[in-house]
């Protein structure tokens, strides 16, 4: 049996380089910057620094939607993404996946600045807080009936989804998916990145002698990802292949790049591998190329190493867009898929006197080329990093048969976490860290191969905490002192890099945001990797604290308060490091999932997290078949079967 | 000068949450990240954040705070020669 081809089918993107794919092409392949004054907000510090705003109305363009920024941008350009592939899809199996990293927080910016200020303060912009909320968006617009997912893996945030939608389409779980990822700009990435003196107010100049770091941007970028098969019975043109994708772990920073690029390395070998290429078959690399000292160092050592002395054409369009933050791997595919539609290569924009510690020479102008494979990095914070691979054709891949996925290890958390946290370590980890940490000590069975080990989390608020604190002091302060600390663990996927830095968990290490299916999310995510055999463990969790914001928007609207806590599963594919407790047999997402026949036990009420926990006791205590089945506020149906 | 950098000890260890280190261990002329204290480049960051609150400079480049952060002794000077209060 082979897995399905996933065909692209539909381009969609609004940015500072444009909207719709011909505009942003054109800004690209002449190498121009998009970047130009901040005036969405103003910032007394940072305002000095150039950003890739987008200047289109983007409110007049979403039309009646109602979001924040980054949804009405995810909409546009999902929108536009399936005008491009014929105007309708089949809604019944299409699914959306978007990575996100900053949802609404522009405007609970304006919430907490007018908490912090006594004026009275619209709580309606909360209900778009949550990432998670743009895929819903989209979902909603399009009635979509499959899985609806959201990642947050920082600044690999849309390559992640892009790499899960093409999961969903290849094992046959959908037959299109809307894939990509947004980001809106606001104070806290903007002050966040400037509290890491990672601003570049002259400008980002990728792989060049003087590059002094990123500059910021915001936008949303979409593909229709489809099964061959049905996009060929449906009659639609295809643009290109997604015939890769693979994801690491660097298990080293919650920041910092692991110096020797070996993360970054990890996840190109992986998407090469789902792509059965070799190095020497790819064509152009669209680089990470963030323009930060650490970063782009990190990746020309990595690329030096995969193409060991046969480097092909590299560059980086950073400048053209800035830093678009969870939409970033979305737009770069946008880029690669019209390289190999127009047969050419970008230049590098921005760039002046190369690196030559880097030891890449990037295309300086753009120009016609054969171009086959295009391979694309993505590098986020905590060492999350993903490549993917676009072809202008592949070959079908083989499924791999790994057994019977068994849960091995289950720990929880809650108030007593402090003891079992390492005090050297401690004194930076957030307190939602530490009980994440404490849940995935307690799991973790000492026969499981770190460097074979993925981590999946699910949250929904997640680092709330830190991010409120970050804004309210920016606010206070008029972005004076900052605190960069709190950054760093503002982002979602910080629970689960901190996990695989404890434990040297080296595979992929995926962060899912959307709402009550997070657990779900992270499981799913977790058995296609255990599956596809890229990781034999994995640890799966969820982890939420309460937030003094949240529990007075709860109250307000009459919603169960949220209970906090952390709990971590570890699943093993045969051989099996410990005593199998369950054997887990079957996750699903969307609307259409039905509950399976012949079942002892079902648990449908409360968080699916703790209804896993409880259809694990259920089976050691006997029971042969037990089923969590959840229905989130949207709509969307989980399920996950256990057997004893 | 000595003031200073006996000043400066007490505010590495408050800023950067150093639980088992006290500031009379810190060694002048020891680098304070990597090999040295051990500090990382968050922690320099805790450390810009501590001289724009303390001593009213404000860092921006990676650059300057590399510099500034060899060892406590060239704190000092740093601190002694940009001080705003």
């Amino acid at each position: 049996m082979t897995r399905r081809r996933v065909v692209i089918t539909g381009l969609g993107i609004i940015s500072a380089a444009g909207c719709g794919a011909g505009e942003v092409w054109q800004t690209v392949r002449n190498g121009r910057s998009g970047l130009r004054p901040l005036t969405l907000f103003s910032s007394p510090r940072y305002g000095h620094v150039p950003v890739g705003q987008v200047t289109a109305d983007v409110d007049r363009l979403a039309g009646n939607v109602r979001g924040s920024r980054s949804d009405k941008l995810a909409w546009i350009a999902a929108r536009e993404a399936v005008a491009d592939a014929g105007g309708t899809l089949p809604a019944d199996r299409q699914g959306v996946v978007i990575g996100a990293t900053v949802g609404g927080m522009l405007g609970t910016e304006k919430f907490v600045a007018d908490r912090l200020r006594n004026r009275r303060a619209s709580f309606g912009v909360l209900r778009y807080h949550e990432c998670g909320a743009s895929a819903n968006l989209i979902a909603r617009q399009l009635g979509a009936r499959g899985p609806v997912l959201t990642f947050s893996t920082a600044c690999s945030s849309g390559a992640m989804a892009i790499g899960a939608g093409g999961e969903l389409i290849a094992n046959g779980e959908a037959d299109a998916v809307l894939a990509g990822g947004c980001d809106s700009l606001c104070r806290l990435t903007l002050n966040g990145f400037g509290s890491l003196l990672l601003l570049d107010p002259q400008g980002c100049r990728p792989f060049d002698a003087a590059r002094a770091g990123i500059c910021l941007g915001e936008g949303a970028a979409v593909l229709v990802l489809e099964a061959e098969e049905t996009a060929a019975a449906r009659g639609a043109r295809v643009l290109a292949m997604l015939s890769g994708w693979g994801a690491s772990c660097d298990a080293f920073h919650a920041t910092a790049p692991q110096a020797d690029g070996s993360g970054a390395l990890a996840a190109m070998r992986a998407a090469l591998a789902r792509a059965g290429l070799s190095p020497a078959e790819v064509s152009y690399v669209n680089a990470h190329g963030t323009a930060t000292r650490d970063n782009d160092a990190m990746e020309g050592r990595a690329l030096r190493e995969l193409f060991d002395g046969t480097m092909p054409p590299v560059s980086s369009t950073k400048r053209c867009f800035g830093h678009t933050l969870g939409a970033s791997g979305a737009v770069k595919a946008v880029v690669c898929v019209r390289a190999l539609q127009d047969q050419a290569l970008p230049p590098s924009a921005g760039l002046g006197e190369a690196d030559r510690e880097i030891g890449i020479e990037p295309v300086r102008e753009y120009r016609p080329a054969t171009v086959r494979h295009v391979l694309s990095n993505s590098f986020g914070f905590g060492g999350n990093n993903v490549a993917l691979v676009f072809s202008q054709t592949a070959a079908a891949t083989p499924a791999t048969a790994s057994g019977r996925i068994a849960i091995v290890g289950a720990g929880t958390s809650a108030g007593d976490f402090v003891a079992e946290v390492n005090p050297a370590r401690r004194r930076r980890l957030s307190r939602l860290q530490q009980m994440t940490l404490a849940a995935a000590k307690r799991c973790l069975p000492s026969g499981v191969d770190p460097t074979r080990t993925c981590v999946a989390m699910g949250t929904a608020l997640g680092a709330l905490n830190e991010a409120t604190a970050f804004v309210e002091n920016l606010l206070t302060k008029n972005e004076a002192e900052p605190l960069p600390q709190r950054f760093t663990n503002s982002v979602h996927n910080a629970l689960a890099a901190q996990v695989a830095i404890e434990f040297g968990l080296k595979k992929l290490n995926s962060t899912a945001t959307c709402y009550e299916a997070s657990f779900m999310a992270a499981l799913w995510h977790a058995t296609q990797e255990l599956r596809a055999g890229t990781a034999s463990a994995a640890l799966v969790g969820a982890a939420d604290e309460s937030n003094a914001y949240a529990t007075e928007t709860e109250k307000r609207w009459g919603l169960p308060s949220m209970a906090e806590g952390a709990a971590v599963f570890c699943l093993a594919t045969n051989p099996y490091p410990a005593r199998p407790l369950a054997y887990l047999t079957s996750v699903r997402l969307g609307r259409d999932v039905e509950m399976p026949g012949g079942m002892d036990v079902v648990v449908s009420k409360g968080a699916p997290v703790v209804g896993f926990q409880t259809a694990l006791d259920k089976i050691e205590a006997g029971c042969r078949r037990a089923a969590v089945f959840t229905v989130a506020a949207d709509g969307q149906k989980a399920l996950c079967v256990l057997e004893g | 000068m000595q003031a200073l950098i006996e000043e400066l000890k007490r505010k590495i260890v408050a800023a950067v949450n150093l639980q088992e280190v006290k500031p009379e261990e810190i060694k002048e002329d020891e680098p304070l990240f990597g090999a040295g204290l051990g500090l990382d480049s968050i922690d320099a960051l805790e450390l810009v954040v501590m001289l724009e609150r303390d001593y009213g400079i404000v860092i921006q480049e990676q650059t300057v705070a590399r510099a500034a952060f060899t060892s406590v002794r060239s704190l000092a000077s740093f601190v002694s020669e940009k001080r705003k209060k």
